[in-house]
């Protein structure tokens, strides 16, 4: 194939300023990080009280859950940005509106729509785990809390959530990958995150292979690197005597 | 992961056909096999783009890429040659003419030095300027009254370049939202995120048809930079280039470019029977008296 | 100290307590026997709400616990509950899984609770193991800490639920001993369990249900000697003589 190969394109000028193309590669990979990480942390929070939520007795709060999940599941994500980017603040009251369209930095309402937007989304996966954590768990550990006097909230605080959370940190930790290749959705409403930088990259340079392969070693460092993290955590958290992990 | 999925999509594609691209001309490659095939675009309006029919395109470029179809016939004396389409994207466009899938690209590809580095450029078939589109109540007549504004313009596009650069030198306090395609751009200056979309003039002119009340938009401001369309082609292949850029000149020649023109740019256009209203600029005059296949930025 | 008050309990179609009447007096050790289905397990977990009732009322400590003004969580706090799966929680350790409660319930602070803790645990002979986690015990000690687990919060009643029914015989010794101790310090206590021994020794009054009902209730001489009713005799029959 008659691919015209240029490794050093990363170190040459874009024409803009003083900038060289591997500033963009940091520059989005910062976008991304910051996108992904804030999400992450909302919809952990989040995940977290709806699948408490969907756990406890009664009809409402159930109910509640449930509804949210299978809106937030089952509609694309790309469908849920376009409405947090352009039809949700068309709804807002108005010099809120304007602000939000006109005087707010454009990278900062995108980012705020793409982090709200992959934060909910996210929340409803979240919320199924942690459910799932939660019904894993004996009948007699929350009777166990009840019966020593415990509300439903220290039981869920310091008995049921506690054990949940260590038996869902695989399928969180499945998530919170999830969560960093998502956020090159951002790059569709404008927000210069990795994957915009990347096209943009490649576009102007026309260095398409070179661009697109640097994109993915970052993608991969960035994943492997958090999955130690996660393995990590999983360590730390293991419960001694149970599951080989005994000292 | 969809960009990793492209990337090897890419990569299965290229080694396949990496072998028989280098091996012979596009004109043997032609001969043996019966089939050209031509590169679209699926939304380019009016130069290439799909409208009541999926499997073939239509537009501007599209009708100069067949006038070279015709020569191709005349010059391998195969009247019965096959035509075969293939849609490429602005991602998709260099690689797949590079790597053999496609003989000949017409669409909307500005001829630049970084891609003349990847491919060959035919004569060029348009010439554009870097406009503004923007509310004619905006009170934006050209680019100093930008400063300090929201502007929107198309990812990847020269436009970008060229407003992040004027940005960093003049010092505007321009905000620069980069969406990904004409139609995002457009909403957004729509919807008030930004006061004007800078792009190509022609393709203003498109978005502008396209509006819900076209009398409200202007286009305006001095270009900033012109242009040059050109279809690609692989380097390095001089005897079909040179069957391409006499068909498109001859073309030019005989005048007939400009009732090509007038079909796309002066008339209603499919799918909605849009009329662009965009006469042919001096610019454009010129390179058709001249014909070159140099980038603007090497004129 | 418990007092049941025609007690009705269904679970859907099937009526599990049928008109329950019993007392059980301050410092009084009461065991309660049945077969398996007979409802005792129920009853026993009602009496702090585990298990909510349908008719009647349950008094324990003069509240009723059926009155929703009732604050449940403070009642449970003065009845210690022992499982028979222990239902430790895996994820603290011993000394944690007894300090728990005092601390978050009662607001103990670490240290008192600690010492309390250490206390408790020599009591059931486990000091050794405060920092071992409940998957690195045996059940007999599982068991032993969830009853130190129970009194740490320094109840004034003590339920027991077939407390060493899910333990190897070998270890079904070291929980007894444990709990014949607690019944000579004179604690209040009502223990559902199959152990005639320790029914025979360590309890003032022996209850017998069957079929939600309590059809004979005796000081346990008298009913191990001398059953009145004919189910009881069956029962009694079936569980003293050695399995084929």
């Amino acid at each position: 194939m008659n691919y015209n190969w240029d490794w050093n394109i990363f170190f040459k000028s874009t024409g803009i300023g003083s900038e060289i193309y591997l500033d963009w590669f940091v520059s989005g990979l910062g976008w991304t990080i910051a996108v992904a990480l804030v999400a992450w942390i909302i919809a952990l929070l989040l995940g977290s009280v709806l699948g408490v939520m969907r756990t406890l007795p009664g009809k409402a709060l159930p109910a509640i859950a449930t509804g949210y999940v299978e809106l937030f599941r089952n509609v694309p994500l790309l469908v849920q940005l376009f409405m947090w980017y352009f039809v949700v603040p068309d709804y807002l009251p108005e010099p809120l509106q304007t602000w939000f369209k006109q005087d707010l930095n454009p990278a900062t309402s995108a980012y705020v729509s793409v982090v709200v937007c992959l934060a909910l989304f996210t929340a409803a996966r979240v919320c199924e785990q942690v459910r799932t954590g939660i019904q894993a768990l004996p009948k007699g550990q929350s009777a166990a809390a009840l019966a020593v006097g415990f509300s439903i909230g220290q039981t869920y605080r310091h008995v049921l959530l506690p054990q949940a959370f260590r038996i869902i940190i695989p399928p969180l930790t499945s998530e919170f990958l999830n969560i960093f290749k998502n956020s090159s959705v951002a790059s569709l409403i404008g927000l210069m995150e990795l994957l915009a930088q990347t096209k943009q990259t490649a576009e102007f340079s026309a260095n398409i292979f070179e661009a697109f392969t640097l994109a993915t070693v970052i993608y991969f460092v960035l994943n492997m690197s958090l999955m130690a993290l996660m393995n990590l955590v999983e360590k730390k958290v293991r419960i001694p005597g149970m599951m080989g992990g005994a000292k | 992961m969809r960009f990793t999925t492209r990337l090897l999509t890419t990569a299965v594609i290229a080694s396949a056909f990496a072998a028989p691209a280098m091996a012979e001309g596009t004109l043997d490659k032609i001969k043996s096999s019966g089939v050209i095939v031509l590169g679209h675009r699926d939304a380019s309006i009016p130069f290439s783009y799909l409208a009541n029919d999926p499997t073939k395109p239509i537009g501007y470029s599209h009708d100069l890429q067949l006038k070279v179809v015709e020569a191709v016939k005349k010059q391998l004396k195969m009247p019965n040659l096959q035509v075969r389409y293939n849609l490429v994207t602005s991602q998709t466009r260099i690689p797949l003419v590079q790597n053999g899938t496609v003989d000949l690209e017409c669409g909307s590809t500005t001829n630049n030095l970084e891609r003349q580095k990847q491919v060959a450029f035919s004569v060029g078939i348009f010439e554009i300027g870097t406009r503004l589109l923007t509310a004619k109540t905006s009170g934006i007549k050209d680019f100093p009254d930008l400063k300090g504004k929201n502007v929107v313009t198309t990812a990847g596009t020269t436009s970008e370049r060229l407003l992040k650069a004027m940005n960093a030198e003049k010092q505007m306090g321009m905000n620069i939202i980069s969406a990904k395609d004409h139609g995002e751009s457009f909403l957004m200056l729509e919807s008030g995120r930004a006061v004007a979309f800078m792009m190509d003039d022609a393709l203003l002119y498109g978005e502008m048809a396209k509006a819900k009340n076209p009398g409200n938009w202007v286009v305006t401001g001095k270009p900033q930079s012109f242009e040059i369309y050109g279809c690609m082609m692989r380097k390095e292949d001089p005897a079909f280039k040179k069957v391409v850029d006499d068909a498109l000149k001859a073309t030019f020649k005989s005048g007939e470019v400009n009732k090509i023109y007038s079909k796309w740019f002066m008339a209603p256009v499919p799918p909605k029977g849009l009329n662009l209203n965009f006469p042919m600029s001096d610019e454009f005059k010129s390179l058709v008296a001249k014909p070159t296949d140099k980038s603007a930025e090497e004129m | 100290m418990i007092r049941f008050n025609n007690v009705h309990k269904w679970f859907k179609d099937l009526h599990v307590l049928n008109g329950i009447d019993l007392q059980v007096a301050q410092g009084e050790v009461v065991v309660v026997c049945g077969p398996s289905g007979s409802g005792k397990s129920t009853m026993i977990r009602t009496v702090n709400q585990l298990e909510s009732i349908n008719e009647g009322e349950i008094w324990v400590d003069g509240k009723n616990v059926a009155d929703p003004k009732t604050d449940l969580n403070a009642l449970r706090a003065e009845v210690g509950f022992v499982f028979q799966h222990f239902n430790l929680y895996p994820h603290l350790s011993v000394l944690d899984n007894i300090t728990l409660s005092p601390i978050k319930v009662k607001g103990m602070d670490k240290a008192a609770a600690d010492k309390q803790a250490v206390a408790l645990l020599e009591r059931v002979g486990l000091a050794h193991k405060k920092d071992a986690f409940p998957a690195q015990l045996s059940g007999g000690q599982q068991q032993r800490v969830a009853i130190a687990r129970g009194l740490a919060m320094e109840p004034r009643v003590m339920l027991f639920d077939e407390p060493t029914s899910a333990l190897d015989p070998e270890m079904i010794g070291e929980v007894l001993k444990v709990m014949k101790d607690l019944a000579e310090s004179g604690m209040t206590m009502m223990v559902v369990t199959h152990e005639m021994g320790f029914a025979r020794e360590v309890a003032d009054r022996v209850v017998f249900i069957d079929h939600g009902k309590i059809v004979e209730q005796a000081p346990p001489e008298e009913f191990f000697k001398n059953p009145q009713h004919e189910r009881a005799q069956q029962f009694l029959r079936q569980l003293l003589t050695p399995m084929s």
